[in-house]
C-alpha cells in the first residue's frame, strides 16, 4: 500500500479476551470519507455490527475506539476522540485535549479499537509498534490522578532506559567518594501520556469518563464504563515516530499562521472558558441554579463568576494542549475554612462546571437564602462557595466522572428532597440539600462503588428518575429530570433567547451536546445553515481538532487538511460531507440500536418538560420558555423541515436510500436504514 | 444608556502625525523602559522574546527619514551569545511544545534532511517540556560542571564519564553559526558510540543530575543542547512572556540542574502545596 501522508494508515485492534493484536489497514478511499476520528469511528460500528441490539453496551462485543485524525500531530492542537456504544444504549462520541492524542499518531497509529474482555485488570502499552497487554492489579482501585502518574513512567521509549553501566573507577577518586548510594533514578524522562478511567469507571458507572493528564476527560456518554466493563485500567502511549505529512513547509506556515492569531486571543488565553459566567447568568439568564429552577440571580453580586475574580481567588497555572497557544486550562489549588476542601489540587472551574456542579447544586447561595434573595455575604463568602465547587469538580476528574451528567443527577435529587418527593431514607441516609458539599461528597463514594441506592445512581440521572417515580408510584417526578434524551442537559439553557435553542438539543447527532454547531442557523430558521454549523462540527471531530479556535482556523482547515494529506482535490464540500455521512450514520445508529419503532415519540421528543413548562422566574429574561412555548410547531413542522433538508425522510427522520448512495456510505447504512422507514 | 464598544484597532487618526522631533510618546518611552532594563540585566542584548510584544510604532508618513530603529525592533541580524544559559518559569510556562517542535525541526533537518522533508518528530528536539499533572517541566541540558575542589575535575559530568571524548565544547570562534559554537556543547557524531554500545553520559545525567541527554533515532548517537551556538531558536518562537529566557549564566550550571521528577516534586510542594513522590 502506498504509504499514506497525515494518516498512518493503521489502526490497532486490541483483543482482551484472546489478548491478540491485529492491525487493521483502512484503505485511503475510506479516510478520504471519513477523515478520521469520530466519523470513521461510527464507520466502524456500523460496519463491525456494534450497531445491532444484540450487542451489550457492556458487554464484550462492544468496541470501544480511541480515533484520531489527519492533523493531529504537528497540527495547531491536538485532540482525540473516543467512539462507542454507550451504557445509555445510544452513539457515544468524546472528545479530549492532552498531549496523549498527539502520542498515538507519533507512535504510527490513526487509532486503537478494544473488543473482548480481560480476565483479570489490565492496562495497553504502546511504544511505537509494539502493544502489549499488561497487567494493572496495583493501579485497580487508584484515583485517575494517582493511577495516571504511576503508569506513565512505566513506559518508556527503547532508548530511555538501559543498564546502568558507569563505575565507580570510570569517575575521579574524589567524585567516585562522593557517589550517592543507590540509584536516585534512572529512566527519567517522563514523555509517555496516559489515557486512564478512575474508579467509576472501574465499576461501570453509566457516565464515567476516560480521563488524562489530571483534569482533562473525553467526557461525556461514558467511555470510562466501557473500558471498565473490559477491565482496562488504562493506555499509555510512547511516539517516536512524529508524523509525516504531504507538505510539511506549507502545514508549518499554516500552523505559524494560526498561532499569529492565537498569540492576540485575549478571550481564550486570559481565562479560557472560565470567563463567561456571569455573562451566562446575568446577562442571557441560561445559566443552571438549582436544578434550572433558576438561570439567573436577583442580586447581580451573588456570584462573581468571572475569570479575573476565581484568577484572583485561586488560579495558579495555565496548561496548554500540544501546540495551542490558548492554554485554556487552568489549574487551581483550592483554599477554604472547610478542611475537607482544603489544599485540594484540581483545575478551574472551566464553563460546564461552573454552572454544572457551581450553580446546579446550589453551592453560591448562602444558607437560608434562594437564588431570589439578596446575596447578603462577603466576597470571601463567595470564594468559600468556589472552593465546594472546585473540590465537587475535583471528585468528578479523580473518580473519573462526567461532571455534566453527574451535576445533572446530583441536582435533580437535591429537587426531589427539597419538594419532598423523595425521603432522607430513600438516599441511604444522605440528607441531600442544596450548597452542601458534604452530602456530595458522601454520594459520589456511594455511586462509585455502586452501594446501596448508590447502584442506581450509577446508572445516570434518567434511570434514577425512572426509578424513584416507579419506587414511590409518583410520575411527576419524571418532570424534574432535565436531560435531553436521556443524558444531562450542559450548563446553556433553550428558555432564554439569548443563549440555545431548543431545535439544537433536539436535533444534534450526540444526546445533549453542547458543542454541536449550527446555532445562529436554528435561532433564524435556516435549517441548511444550522446543518452546516453541525457538519463543520463533526468534521473538526474527525480531523481531529478542537473547536475553540475555530475562528483562528477560518480558511485555512481545507489547506491543513490538504498540506497534511496531498489531497490536492479535497475541497470544502468534502469537509461538509464528512459531517453529513456522520449525522446519517449515528442517526442510525440511535434508532437501530434501540429498535425504535416511532422515533419521534420515543426519542426526539425525549426533552426536559421544564423547556415548556417552567418559565424563567427573573432576570433579563424573565418569564421566557422554550420556543416561545410552541412545542408543536417545534416537532411537527421545523423538526420535519430539517430533516428534510438533511435528506431524510419526514415522518421518522430516517436518512432515504438516495441520500445514503450520494454520501457514499449505502454500503454500511443502507440496509439498516431499510428497517426502520 | 450610553454603551462603550470594544476597539480592536486603534482608531484612524484624524490628523497628520506629528514629524519625529525628538520628543517620544508615552507608548515609545515604555517600550524603550522595558528594553533599558533588560539591557541592564543582560548586558545590551535584549533577549529576544522576553518583550514580546512589539512595540506598535504609529505609522511614518512616507517622506520621514529613515530613523534609527524604534525601541523593542528586533535586529535583523541575531547576536550569537556566550556565557549564556536557558531558564524557564514553571508557572508562565505551558507546555504547549512551541520550542520542541521548532528544536526538532531544526536539528532534524541538520542531521537528516532528507529522512525529516516531510516528517515532524519531537525525537530530534534537545527540548522537551513534560507533562506532569498540573505542573509542567521544561526538560533540556542545564551545562552543569563538577566542582574541582570536591570532584577532582571541572568538566562536564557527561564529558567526564565519555569513553571516547565524543562531548566536545566547541570554542567561540569555531563551529558552525545558528547550530553549535560558542562555548557550547557539541556530540562529535564520529566518536559516540550510540546508545545501543553506551550511554553512559544519559546515565550518569539522570542519576546525578538531570535527564538533559536524549539519542537520535536514526543514527542512535547522543544528542545535547548545543544552545544554538549561542542563538537559541525555542527562545525565539516560546510564545509566552518571560517563560523561557536566554541570560547570562550566573552560576555553574548543576545549580539549575535535578531531574525532571524532582522539579515536578518541588512544583507541587510550591504551586500547589501538596506533597506527591513520582
Amino acid at each position: 500500500m502506498a504509504e499514506l501522508n497525515g494518516m498512518t494508515g493503521k489502526i490497532a485492534r486490541v483483543d482482551l479476551t484472546s489478548g491478540t493484536v491485529t492491525v487493521i489497514e483502512p484503505p485511503e478511499e475510506l479516510y478520504r470519507k471519513f477523515l478520521g476520528g469520530s466519523a470513521l469511528g461510527v464507520y466502524y460500528l456500523l460496519k463491525e455490527g456494534v450497531v445491532n441490539p444484540d450487542v451489550e453496551p457492556l458487554g464484550p462485543k462492544n468496541m470501544l475506539q480511541f480515533m484520531v485524525g489527519p492533523i493531529t500531530g504537528a497540527g495547531a492542537n491536538a485532540r482525540s476522540v473516543t467512539i462507542t456504544k454507550s451504557a445509555y444504549n445510544f452513539i457515544s462520541i468524546a472528545t479530549s485535549g492532552g498531549q496523549a492524542a498527539t502520542e498515538l499518531k507519533f507512535s504510527g497509529w490513526d487509532g486503537i479499537q478494544i473488543v473482548g474482555k480481560a480476565s483479570k485488570p489490565v492496562y495497553i502499552a504502546i511504544v511505537d509498534d509494539v502493544v502489549e497487554i499488561r497487567d494493572a492489579a496495583h493501579v485497580w482501585g487508584k484515583g485517575a490522578e494517582e493511577a495516571e502518574m504511576i503508569l506513565k513512567k512505566e513506559v518508556l521509549a527503547e532508548t530511555e532506559l538501559r543498564e546502568a553501566m558507569n563505575r565507580d573507577a570510570d569517575l575521579t577518586p574524589e567524585w567516585a567518594a562522593l557517589r550517592p548510594a543507590g540509584r536516585k533514578g534512572l529512566g527519567e524522562k517522563r514523555l509517555a501520556s496516559v489515557w486512564v478511567i478512575g474508579v467509576g469507571g472501574e465499576n461501570q458507572v453509566w457516565y464515567a469518563n476516560v480521563m488524562t493528564e489530571g483534569a482533562r476527560a473525553h467526557g461525556r456518554y461514558g467511555p470510562g464504563a466501557i473500558m471498565g466493563s473490559k477491565n482496562l485500567k488504562a493506555i499509555v502511549i510512547r511516539g517516536t515516530k512524529g508524523h509525516r505529512l504531504a507538505d510539511k513547509a506549507r502545514f508549518l506556515e499554516l500552523v505559524n499562521a494560526i498561532h499569529a492569531s492565537e498569540k492576540n486571543d485575549y478571550f481564550w488565553r486570559s481565562y479560557g472558558t472560565a470567563g463567561i459566567g456571569a455573562r451566562s447568568a446575568y446577562v442571557e439568564d441560561a445559566y443552571p441554579i438549582r436544578n434550572w429552577q433558576w438561570c439567573c440571580w436577583s442580586d447581580p453580586k451573588n456570584a462573581s463568576m468571572e475569570g479575573p475574580w476565581m484568577d484572583a481567588a485561586s488560579f495558579v497555572h495555565k496548561q496548554a494542549c500540544p501546540n495551542c497557544l490558548l492554554k485554556c486550562l487552568t489549574t487551581t489549588e483550592v483554599t477554604s475554612s472547610d478542611p475537607l476542601l482544603d489544599g485540594t489540587m484540581t483545575d478551574m472551574p472551566d464553563w460546564e462546571a461552573m454552572g454544572m456542579v457551581g450553580g446546579n447544586l446550589g453551592f453560591f447561595e448562602l444558607e437560608g437564602k434562594t437564588p431570589s434573595d439578596p446575596f447578603g455575604g462577603t466576597h470571601i463568602d463567595q470564594a468559600e462557595n468556589l472552593a465546594k465547587l472546585q473540590f465537587t469538580t475535583f471528585l468528578h476528574d479523580n473518580y473519573g466522572l462526567d461532571y455534566i451528567e453527574g451535576g445533572t443527577l446530583l441536582a435533580l435529587l437535591m429537587e426531589l428532597r427539597q419538594r419532598d418527593l423523595i425521603s432522607v431514607d430513600d438516599l441511604d441516609g444522605i440528607d441531600l440539600k442544596w450548597g452542601d458539599v458534604h452530602s456530595v461528597d458522601e454520594i459520589l463514594k456511594k455511586i462509585i462503588h455502586r452501594e446501596g441506592v448508590g447502584d442506581t445512581l450509577a446508572n445516570g440521572s434518567w434511570e434514577t428518575a425512572k426509578y424513584f417515580a416507579d419506587k414511590k408510584g409518583n410520575p411527576d417526578i419524571m418532570k424534574y429530570v432535565v436531560t435531553t434524551h436521556r443524558y444531562g442537559q450542559p450548563a446553556h439553557d433553550v428558555r432564554s433567547p439569548a443563549d440555545k435553542n431548543a431545535m439544537e438539543y433536539v436535533t444534534v447527532g450526540r444526546p445533549s451536546e453542547h458543542t454541536g454547531g449550527g446555532g445562529a442557523g436554528f435561532k433564524e430558521g435556516d435549517w441548511a445553515a444550522a446543518i452546516a454549523g453541525q457538519n463543520n462540527k463533526c468534521a473538526t471531530d474527525s480531523m481531529v481538532s478542537c473547536s475553540f479556535p475555530g475562528g483562528h482556523f477560518a480558511g485555512k482547515t481545507v489547506d491543513l487538511i490538504k498540506a497534511a494529506t496531498g489531497w490536492t482535490d479535497f475541497t470544502e464540500e468534502d469537509l461538509f460531507n464528512v459531517g453529513a455521512r456522520q449525522y446519517a450514520m449515528t442517526r442510525l445508529f440511535d434508532i437501530h440500536t434501540q429498535q425504535l419503532t416511532d422515533p419521534k415519540e420515543q426519542w426526539d421528543k425525549l426533552v426536559p418538560n421544564r423547556w415548556f413548562k417552567d418559565p424563567l422566574p427573573n432576570g433579563p429574561h424573565k418569564g421566557a420558555i422554550a420556543y416561545e412555548g410552541n412545542s408543536d410547531k417545534l416537532f411537527n413542522e421545523d423538526l420535519p423541515a430539517y430533516w428534510k433538508t438533511r435528506g431524510w425522510t419526514e415522518d421518522k427522520g430516517i436518512p432515504t436510500q438516495e441520500t445514503l448512495k450520494a454520501l457514499g456510505i449505502d454500503d454500511v447504512a443502507g440496509d439498516i436504514a431499510k428497517q426502520h422507514l | 444608556m450610553t454603551r462603550v464598544e470594544r476597539r480592536d484597532k486603534e482608531p484612524e487618526p484624524t490628523k497628520e502625525p506629528k514629524q519625529p522631533s525628538g520628543k517620544i510618546s508615552r507608548r515609545e518611552f515604555l517600550g524603550m523602559t522595558g528594553t533599558g532594563i533588560a539591557g541592564l540585566v543582560i548586558g545590551g542584548v535584549v533577549s529576544r522574546e522576553a518583550f514580546p510584544k512589539q512595540v506598535e510604532v504609529p505609522a511614518q508618513p512616507a517622506a520621514a527619514p529613515a530613523a534609527a530603529p524604534a525601541a523593542g525592533e528586533v535586529p535583523a541580524v541575531a547576536e550569537a551569545l556566550a556565557g549564556y544559559t536557558l531558564v524557564f518559569d514553571p508557572v508562565q510556562c505551558t507546555g504547549c511544545m512551541k520550542c520542541a517542535v521548532a528544536c526538532s525541526e531544526k536539528y532534524g533537518a541538520y542531521f537528516h534532511p532528507e529522512e525529516t522533508k516531510n516528517t515532524v518528530n519531537l525525537e530530534y528536539s534537545r527540548i522537551r517540556p513534560m507533562r506532569f499533572q498540573y505542573v509542567d517541566v521544561l526538560n533540556t541540558c542545564h551545562y552543569c560542571e563538577l566542582m574541582e575542589w570536591a570532584e577532582g575535575t571541572n568538566e562536564f559530568p557527561c564529558q567526564a564519564v565519555c569513553p571516547e571524548d565524543a562531548i566536545l565544547t566547541i570554542p567561540e570562534g569555531e563551529g558552525e553559526s545558528g547550530y553549535f559554537g560558542m562555548g557550547y556543547k557539541w556530540i562529535d557524531q564520529d566518536k559516540c558510540l550510540g546508545v545501543d554500545k553506551c550511554w553512559r553520559c544519559a546515565e550518569i545525567c539522570e542519576d546525578q543530575f538531570a535527564s538533559g541527554i536524549s539519542f537520535d533515532p536514526i543514527s542512535r548517537k547522543a544528542q545535547v543542547c548545543s544552545r544554538c551556538g549561542g542563538d537559541p531558536e525555542c527562545v525565539k518562537v516560546c510564545p509566552e512572556p518571560l517563560a523561557l529566557q536566554w541570560v547570562p549564566m550566573g552560576r555553574n550550571g548543576r545549580f539549575y540542574a535535578h531531574t525532571p521528577t524532582e522539579y515536578a516534586e518541588l512544583l507541587y510542594r510550591k504551586m500547589y502545596n501538596v506533597r506527591r513522590e513520582l
